[in-house]
């Protein structure tokens, strides 16, 4: 097994950026990105992609219900439960998943995201030390873990 | 024109059927909403749609094999592919399967609404 390297994980933060700006019109802050020394602290609502193939991981996106409230309201989505937005995060995570394809190559193979509320769901999935984006949008907090390596 | 929305989440569905309503597309009009291919298969034996768009990654039957299935099924059906997967190989096995199009998630209203209009044009 292979942990990323700089490029290949740098894929995860422009995918999170262009995911925002396109869905959105407004970019993302990329407040850090880091190799998780402590145990990682998540929020609310959680996507989690699972991959196989020619990487063995995951990648998670952990978000607060005021950022996705206000992502779906952007869209004009008027269903604002609980259920909508697990499956907006678990969208977000399947997007990320799937465009890392392009640089990863077809042998990536990817999920459907599961979804988890509350603020643990986050910590029971990730290894001691997997890379972590943190990131502002409109205000609200939000991560994205990456926690995968390369199958020789 | 009969549209047909695949895709496992609601969020997606939501807003491809917001962007089909809301201009630019009066000719066509959603007959169905799928949240899997086996959903998509039943769903297409009812409504007959003449457009799908479709997502790849989905639980029971993915878009792969629903596209297989349909075009079995109704060989004139438009199908636009909406996916995250975004690399080439898979956009080329999608086309090589019968799919008219292929718009990459994230995408914008306008991006959709092209590729909407490409592919029913073809029809």
């Amino acid at each position: 097994m292979n942990t990323l390297n700089e490029s290949e994980l740098k894929l995860f933060v422009d995918s999170v950026r262009r995911y925002f700006k396109v869905t959105t019109g407004q970019e993302p802050q990329i407040t850090s990105a880091f190799l998780a020394t402590d145990s990682l602290v998540g929020h609310d609502f959680n996507g989690i992609v699972t991959f196989s193939g020619s990487y063995n991981g995951h990648v998670m996106v952990s978000m607060p219900s005021k950022l996705l409230r206000e992502l779906l309201l952007l869209q004009h989505e008027t269903d604002l439960s609980d259920n909508n937005l697990l499956d907006a995060v678990g969208e977000i995570a399947n997007t990320l998943g799937g465009n890392a394809r392009k640089v990863l190559g077809s042998g990536l193979q990817i999920s459907v995201p599961v979804k988890l509320q509350g603020a643990s769901g986050i910590k029971a999935r990730v290894r001691q030390h997997p890379y972590v984006i943190t990131l502002r949008w409109n205000h609200q907090p939000a991560l994205v873990c990456v926690d995968m390596e390369r199958r020789h | 024109m009969r549209l047909m929305i695949v895709d496992d989440s609601n969020m997606i569905r939501t807003r491809i059927s917001r962007v089909v309503q809301s201009g630019g597309l009066s000719g066509i009009a959603v007959v169905g909403l799928a949240r899997n291919g086996a959903e998509a298969i039943r769903i297409a034996r009812a409504t007959q749609p003449d457009v799908v768009t479709m997502d790849l990654t989905m639980p029971e039957m993915d878009g792969i094999e629903c596209i297989t299935a349909l075009l079995r099924m109704q060989p004139k059906t438009n199908i636009l592919v909406v996916s995250a997967l975004n690399d080439k190989s898979t956009a080329i096995a999608a086309l090589k399967l019968g799919a008219r199009g292929f718009v990459s998630k994230p995408f914008t209203d306008d991006e959709l609404k092209l590729a909407l209009l490409d592919v029913t044009a073809v029809h």
